[in-house]
This record gives structure tokens, sequence and C-alpha cells, in this order.
């Protein structure tokens, strides 16, 4: 009985912990829905171009570890000001669904220029964290959780806090909120919109890379990282596409749902639910709840 | 930078098309002088909006290009500049609708007003005292979230968070749309206040005409983009036209300026 408890926790814990590392994917989409009411299709693109360019400073350039971390970032930087410039602002008065479409192309923009640079072939990423479980817990708690989750809840934990003082505290912050709930109220008294978005599209890179180290060190540096984006769709749709504490309690549920229906209703369907189990959980939320857990409702006065 | 006319704005002969197609604006022509208040009257898609939208430079990301004439305001010319640089300048334009910010609180709606200015925490909280002397109604209700106030508490945040800007110049597109008879007296006075004490110049386009020109010095009367009458709050109070056309005090069956001037070019011919 403590056995089976204990195997319980161990798969929920696990679930719980690599959910966070969607979480951290969906965070990218959530900074850019907020801002501009788009979903990015070219997120899943700029974690593989933002990776495997870290990758790339420090394998091809033998660059330190930090330093080739801040360039990457620095780069990301560089792809929202110019994503800004080239994408956004022509766009500027076009419906939202033009800026969707333009997104979908960036994407492939991204990830041809990203293996253009760096190669086609898998690269290994080593955090000095092993995907392995960390003894202290397995010996004291009997539970065997990898310390690569571990890190990423960690991660997760303080990007959020970062994004809510960011979001709460700044000027910067006040500003984006405003252009979220009304672009043109906000232009009007002098908030600059372009400011703002090449804020919320360098934001989104540098979390595109920080999920990609994680999922990186994971599953290596390679093209299948653009398809986490699709992971993230679910996610989203249960935390609610414009709140940040809901990408993190989305990710968390994703997470522990299809690691703990894997593993006891999984052999009932032949294995392989987690595949699918989360899109399930989604259609189930947008029928009964699709402004997600968390998303902002409509606010409407009577 | 320096303006030696009287006038902060002055619009000469503008046209207004939206999508390089669709005349919104045939001829306008109107000047603002420093601190007065000068109403722009007319009916729904007269052009009042959009003669506003021109003065602030929005007209652009609603795919609308001023084609011909000129605006100046302070002296220079508004052809360059974008939104964000008029309100730098000090124009600041209140949309239709009030457009709160609704998932911010009050409070956070007025601060983001600031937002185009350097101001210190302190510097902030200074300014924001001094507005709420004004609207003391929203500082009851600072904290609460601006979707739920009363519409009239919305356009008093719209207004409010304007004057965080501290523009020299304010832009008011129908403040008082769908408001009742007593928010719309409220409404007025604040306006008229911030004009006499702040010493802010006001552009404000109505539908109701009597109460606006009540609070304005100069008024004018636009129709299908054209500059239909002018001339002081007053004259255009006791102007038998503007009675029968906007004032509902009406003699015979004439519904605007148009079939007005139909029939004294009739009665001239006749003549």
């Amino acid at each position: 009985m403590v056995d089976e408890l204990l195997f319980f926790m161990e798969v929920l814990v696990g679930g719980l912990l690599a959910g966070t590392m969607y979480s951290l994917v969906a965070l990218g989409f959530v900074l850019i829905f907020k801002a501009s009411a788009t979903f990015n299709f070219s997120q899943g693109a700029m974690v593989f171009f933002s990776v495997l360019a870290f990758c790339g400073f420090m394998q091809d350039f033998n660059i330190p570890f930090v330093l080739a971390f801040i360039l990457a970032a620095l780069l990301m930087v560089v792809v929202g000001l110019c994503t800004e410039r080239l994408v956004l602002r022509p766009l500027m008065n076009a419906s939202e669904d033009t800026v969707l479409m333009a997104t979908i192309g960036l994407g492939y923009v991204l990830e041809g220029l990203a293996q253009a640079a760096w190669g086609v072939e898998v690269r290994r990423l080593d955090l000095g964290i092993g995907d392995f479980p960390v003894p202290w817990i397995a010996d004291n708690l009997k539970l065997f959780i990898s310390a690569l989750d571990i890190t990423a809840g960690l991660v997760a934990a303080l990007m959020i806090i970062g994004l809510f003082l960011l979001f709460k505290y700044t000027k910067i912050g006040l500003g984006l909120r405003a252009v979220a709930d009304d672009a043109g109220a906000a232009s009007s008294i002098g908030i600059p919109l372009k400011h703002i978005m090449l804020l919320v599209w360098s934001a989104a890179g540098v979390v595109a890379l920080v999920a990609g180290c994680m999922w990186g060190a994971r599953a290596g540096v390679q093209f299948a990282l653009v398809d986490l984006a699709l992971k993230a769709l679910p996610v989203l749709i249960i935390g609610g596409f414009s709140s940040i504490p809901g990408a993190i309690i989305g990710g968390l549920i994703i997470g522990a749902v299809e690691k703990v229906l894997e593993v006891y209703i999984g052999p009932f369907f032949g294995g392989a639910i987690e595949g699918w189990a989360p899109y399930v959980l989604a259609i189930f939320f947008l029928l009964y709840r699709p402004e997600g857990l968390f998303g902002e409702k409509i606010i409407r006065r009577v | 930078m320096s303006n030696n006319s009287a006038n902060i704005l002055d619009i000469k002969n503008i046209e207004v098309r939206y999508d390089n197609v669709i005349l919104a604006l045939h001829d306008v022509s109107l000047k603002v002088p420093k601190g007065k208040v000068v109403a722009l009257l007319g009916a729904n898609g007269a052009g009042k909006s959009t003669t506003l939208k021109a003065v602030s430079t929005m007209l652009a990301s609603e795919r609308g290009k001023v084609t011909n004439g000129s605006i100046e305001y302070d002296g220079n010319s508004i052809d360059k500049q974008t939104p964000s640089q008029m309100v730098g300048l000090g124009m600041v334009q209140v949309l239709e609708g009030r457009r709160c910010f609704g998932h911010l609180t009050v409070e956070e709606n007025i601060i983001s007003g600031a937002y185009s200015r350097k101001l210190s925490k302190g510097d902030i909280n200074q300014e924001l005292e001094k507005i709420y002397t004004y609207f003391i109604r929203l500082k009851e209700r600072r904290k609460s979230q601006a979707a739920f106030t009363s519409g009239g508490e919305q356009q008093m945040i719209a207004v409010a968070r304007a004057m965080m800007a501290k523009p020299k110049m304010l832009l008011l597109d129908e403040p008082t749309m769908g408001l009742a008879p007593q928010l719309v007296a409220e409404i007025f006075n604040i306006v008229k206040e911030l004009n006499t004490k702040e010493g802010v110049s006001i552009l404000l386009a109505e539908q109701n005409t009597n109460v606006a020109l009540k609070n304005s010095d100069y008024g004018y009367i636009i129709e299908t983009g054209r500059v239909m009458l002018d001339g002081t709050a007053e004259s255009l109070l006791n102007d038998d036209k503007v009675k029968e056309l906007y004032l509902g005090i009406s003699k015979k069956g004439r519904k605007n300026f148009r079939d007005v001037l139909k029939e004294e070019s009739l009665n001239k011919k006749s003549n």
C-alpha cells in the first residue's frame, strides 16, 4: 500500500515538474498574446533558433557557458527588434489574422536561418544538470525525481516571479497592460506601441531561450523542438491565453494529468496516451470554460 | 517652438480620405485660440471624429490621411508627427467611447496617462492628488477595476488620464455620449474648470449642441465633411438656423443645412 502511494506520488511529482517544462514554452506565447492578441506560431521556431544559437556559440566558437547564454539572449533581443521593425510595424493596422499568418511565415524564416547558420545535426546540450534522479531525494523520500525536472521547476518559478514584478510594478509593465487592454487608447495617451512590442518580443525570445535550454538538455537540440509549440496549445487553452499564472498552472495540470493517465489508464488503451490526452482535456475546457482557468473574461458592463 | 499667434490650433482647408478613396472631410478650416473652448458640432458621420483624429495624427492607424490642406499646432505643422509625439508636444485626445483600460484599476488608468513624461514616483503621486481635486469621485473609487465603474466615471477616468499627460490642449470626442443630464453637467463643469484653472485649450466634438455651446467660447457646425457655419457660442445659440436644425426649435420641415442652402438659392432665383 505504502509502495503504491509512493509510486503514485512519484508519478504525480514527476508529471508536475515535467509540466513546468511545458509552462516555460507557454509563457512565451502568453507574453505575445497579451500585447498583440495574436497566437505567435513562430514561438516554437524561436525556441529552436535561440537554443541552437546558444549551442553554436559554445560548441563552434568555444565561448564560455555564461557568456554564450548572454550572447544568445542578446541575439533574441535583436530578433525581437527585427520582428518589430520588419514584420509588426508594416502590419500595424492589419487585422489580427494577418499578423497570425505573418508569425507562421516568421517561424519558417527563423527555422531556416538557424539551420543555415548552425547546420542540421542534433546537438547535445550539457547544462551540467543530469536528467536522472537526485540521490538525496531518492534516499530520503524514496521518490525518483529528475534533477533536470527540479531545475525546470525552479526556473519556471523564478520567471513567473520576475514577470509578475515587471508587469505589476514597473512603468513599462503598466504600459504593456494598457496596450493589452486597448492599443488605440494607449497610443492616444502617448504610450509608444513600438517600444512595447519590442519589449514583448524580446522577452518572449529570452523565455524561448530558457525553455529551449531545458528541452535541449533533455531531448537534444534538434528540429523537433519546433513542434514543442504544439504541446503549449493545450496548456494555454487550460490556463488561459492571457495569463502568466495560467501558463504555469496549465503546464502543471497537463504534465500531471498526462503522466498519471499514462501510467494508470494507458495500459487499457495500449499505452502512449500521453500524446493525445492533453488535447482531450483541452477540448473539455473549450466546451465548458473557453477562457481557461485564469484567462481574462471579457468584462462587459450591463 | 515659439508661437506668437493667438491660436494654438489652426486647421486650414483640410481634406481627409480613408483608404485613399472614401472622402470623409471635404473642406474643414477651424481655429482654436489659446486658452479657449471651441465646440465642433454636427450629427453622426458629419466628420467630427475625423477632424479630431486628423489633429492628433491618429488617422494613420485607421488608414486615413490628410490629403489636402494643413494643420498647425502651436505654430508648427503636424505633418510628420506620430500620436505619441503629439502627446509629448502637449496635445492629447480623449477618444470617443471613453476607452478605459478595463482590467486596470482606476488609479492605474490615470497614472498610465503620465507614461510619456519622465516623473519620479513622488511627482506622480503629487500630480495624482492634483488630478483628484478635479475628479473627487474617482479618488473614492481608485482601487476598483475600471471596467466595473459607471459610464460617467469611465468618462472622468478618460479625461483624468489625459490630464496626467499635462496637455496644453485637449481634444474631447463626445464626452457626454450616453450619459444622464446630471452627469453631462458634471462633466462639463470639470472641463470648464480644467480650462480656466489649468489653462488647457479645448476642442470639443459634441452632438449635444445646446450644452456644448453653453460651455464654449466659439462653435463650428459641420455637415458631410464641410463647415457650414461658425461663430461665437452666443451668436450660434441665437441663430435661427441653428435653433431650427440643432436645437429642435423647428418652424419648417427642413432637416439640414443643405436643405436651407437649396431653399435660399431657390429664393434668390425667384427674386
